[in-house]
């Protein structure tokens, strides 16, 4: 559908240059703090003014930028987050994909490494034989997936609440309960009826949690993970100093 | 290390944010852009509108009704860019109410919150009315005589009100997906009657249709402000600012849709009426039902049958859409103690405005049934209701295009091309009322505009009055659904 907005002016705002102008925009509301008005970012970008309220509310259609409740001023969306997770993660280096692939050979079922951020996860590797089934959505629901419930449980643990974790279901509590208990988070049948996934933690040498190493495959493996566990922390331990 | 880069990494907690919106209680981001979207399209209801208004305005314009119907066209697009002044920076399911006090202060907004009311109860009552008006003349093809039965009518009218309860309490979801089906169903059913009869036409346009011929000024100007009438409802998905997800996008987006849609439709079907009538050699204003006779005159009644269904049903999509506007203005004053505070619950399962919908629907249901109990026709009740919605929601437009300037202004992001506009949109629209009142008081619908004109006295006095007892209830107006911590980086 063609956007009706884009004959009465808006189409100048969506050219290449004003990609560039929206990211000094950004860049600006940053510098200057939560609460920076329209006319202190036209004023501190040297913009014109009309230009410079376009690219705001087009920030805040996108949800880069939230107009604060004096209706004035502006903050970083929690979406702005998005933007550093969207940049690949670089290959892990040939030490790490040594010991995946050992590991790969071993376990007759997908094996993928993720790294976290605060409130991100981004796929390091994952396998090519037993690709993810909706790749977008272990990105976003963290609810969903072993590899998200790990990251939930890893906030709840200390003290913080996520967005992403208040918009989980009501089910999550004995998830995150259990996965701190057990030290492993696991799921059956959220993606695909009949499989599952069992999540590991890879932390550093401070305890904080920086990677994840997956398991997924039929539900009767997954309910009987002694084994899968025990193979994928001992991995995970030799993969620790080289993702940390 | 640029500033962005530290912000994300770090974030620096922004002060000033609350944990829940003071609109909490909705289901908050749950529909998307075609949700949206069917709300304002079913507010129009441009199928029902194809086919009765373009004869109203022939009426007044003449050969020019074609043209009249662009000019609204072109007046309502100028008026959905200015509300989209506030759509674009905040979110309300008060809608037009929030915005004009945000602009003009709580008494302006208070007005308008009554005008837009007249509006969403008038226009639920007019199609209410028009659905079960329409399903009797449908029972009349199979049981002739039963269309001129005022309790059949009656009758009709409670179970499309008791349906229009079912749908909406169940979930804002439910309520736009049934009328988004509907309506587009309807509208294609026209779209087929109008090629089918431009078919038996040939090729070429009779571009006699595209200029004033000996059609006054004057007479233009009333065919332009009935023409209007086919529009007005653009606006109402504002009032699901809250539930929208990403609705600074696709809130605007919706409302300027809906107009360049409806708008184009109406020139299709307007033409289409008068080509198809002239090819028969007889006058489109001579026509009771010009869209029926048509049909018949081009040998494909049973479209007719199948008309009167899909106007029926068009009719439904409009109150219930009508009423999820009105009820969540309603809503939006109790959260703000305009109203007892009762009308800000929501269902706890459902999500909806449930004291609200519980208190308003019957209202708008029974008032059609004593109208026509008071000896009226249907058709007679409902001239008289469109006359009152006409005038609320144009009342409603001037106030928040007058609030637009005061209100960027205010925000300090006055440019000039939105204070053009907004000021030409509300100067054509204050003649455009005045005209079209003026010109009502002069016909049997002249109970409509006193009506009209009375509510909105009762309502100022009140208002008034409500603001010496409780001067500090009518500080806190404007509340809108703010952002929360959750929605910030550092919140």
């Amino acid at each position: 559908m063609v956007d009706p907005l884009g004959a009465s002016g808006e189409l100048r705002a969506r050219q290449p240059k004003a990609i560039h102008s929206a990211l000094t925009v950004l860049e600006e509301v940053a510098r200057a703090g939560a609460g920076v008005t329209a006319r202190e970012v036209s004023e501190g970008l040297g913009l014109p003014r009309a230009t410079t309220y376009r690219l705001l509310n087009l920030l805040v259609q996108d949800e880069y930028l939230v107009r604060m409740p004096d209706l004035r001023g502006f903050a970083l969306g929690r979406k702005v987050a998005e933007l550093v997770g969207q940049v690949a993660p670089a290959r892990p280096p040939q030490a790490a994909r040594e010991v995946i692939a050992e590991l790969r050979q071993r376990m007759r079922g997908g094996v993928h490494v993720v790294r976290y951020g605060d409130d991100s996860i981004s796929i390091v590797d994952s396998d090519p034989d037993f690709p993810f089934s909706d790749e977008l959505r272990v990105l976003r629901e963290f609810d969903a997936s072993a590899i998200g419930l790990l990251l939930l449980a890893e906030q709840r643990s200390l003290g913080r609440v996520s967005a992403r974790a208040a918009h989980a279901g009501r089910g999550i509590d004995d998830d995150l309960a259990a996965a701190l208990a057990r030290g492993y988070s696991s799921q059956i049948g959220r993606f695909v009826p009949g499989f599952g996934c069992i999540g590991v933690p890879i932390r550093d040498s401070n305890g904080m949690l920086v990677a994840g190493l997956c398991f997924s495959g039929p539900r009767t493996r997954i309910e009987s993970p002694e084994r899968i566990v025990a193979e994928l922390a001992s991995s995970g331990r030799s993969l620790a100093p080289l993702l940390a | 290390m640029t500033a962005l880069e530290r912000a994300i990494a770090d974030p620096r907690p922004v002060e000033g944010l609350g944990d829940h919106s003071p609109m909490a209680g909705l289901a908050r981001r749950s529909v998307g852009f075609y949700d949206v979207l069917a709300q304002s399209v079913s507010a129009v209801a441009p199928s029902a509108a194809a086919t009765t208004v373009p004869l109203m305005v022939a009426a007044a314009a003449g050969k020019a009704t074609v043209l009249a119907l662009f000019a609204a066209l072109l007046l309502c697009l100028l008026v959905a860019t200015t509300v989209n002044q506030f759509t674009r920076r905040l979110s309300a399911p008060g809608s037009l109410f929030t915005f004009v006090s945000k602009g003009l202060g709580g008494g302006a907004g208070f007005v308008t919150g009554v005008t837009l009311l007249i509006g969403y109860g008038f226009i639920a009552m007019f199609s209410l009315a028009g659905a079960g008006y329409y399903l009797a003349i449908l029972v009349g093809h199979f049981v002739p005589g039963a269309e001129s039965s005022g309790l059949l009518v009656s009758i009709l009218i409670v179970a499309m009100g008791g349906l229009s309860f079912v749908v909406l309490a169940r979930g804002i979801r439910i309520s736009t997906r049934v009328t988004l089906l509907v309506e587009t169903l309807s509208v294609g059913i026209i779209l087929v009657l109008v090629v089918a009869l431009l078919s038996t036409q040939g090729p070429g346009i009779d571009w006699s249709l595209l200029s004033l011929g000996d059609t006054t000024p004057g007479d233009f100007a009333i065919g332009a402000v009935l023409a209007i009438t086919a529009f007005v409802g653009f606006e109402s998905s504002a009032t699901l600012g809250v539930e929208a997800r990403r609705p600074f996008a696709t809130i605007p987006r919706s409302i300027v849709w809906t107009v360049i849609v409806s708008g184009l439709l109406y020139l299709v079907a307007s033409y289409t009426q008068f080509v198809g009538f002239s090819g028969l050699g007889r006058d489109f204003i001579d026509s009771g039902s010009p869209v029926n006779d048509l049909a018949t005159a081009y040998g494909v009644e049973w479209m007719g049958l199948l008309l009167d269904l899909s106007i029926a049903a068009s009719f439904f999509a409009c109150a219930v859409s009508s009423t999820t506007a009105l009820v969540r203005v309603v809503f939006a004053m109790g959260r703000e103690g305009l109203l007892p505070s009762a009308f800000g619950r929501t269902h706890r399962r459902f999500s909806t405005p449930i004291v609200a919908i519980c208190v308003t629907l019957p209202i708008l249901t029974l008032v059609p049934v004593l109208v026509i109990a008071a000896g009226n026709d249907a058709w007679q009740a409902m001239s008289f209701f469109i006359v009152g919605a006409a005038g609320g929601y144009i009342a409603a437009y001037i106030l928040v295009c007058a609030a637009v300037p005061v209100f960027l202004a205010r925000i300090g992001e006055a440019t000039v091309w939105p204070f053009v506009r907004a000021s030409a949109a509300a100067v054509a629209l204050a003649v455009v009322l005045t005209v079209y009142l003026v010109a009502e008081l002069a016909t049997p619908q002249w109970p409509g505009v006193v009506i009209v004109v009375a509510i909105v006295l009762l309502a100022v006095t009140g208002h008034a009055l409500l603001g010496v007892r409780y001067p500090d209830r009518r500080r806190s107006v404007g509340a809108y659904d703010e952002p929360t911590r959750e929605d910030v980086l550092g919140g």
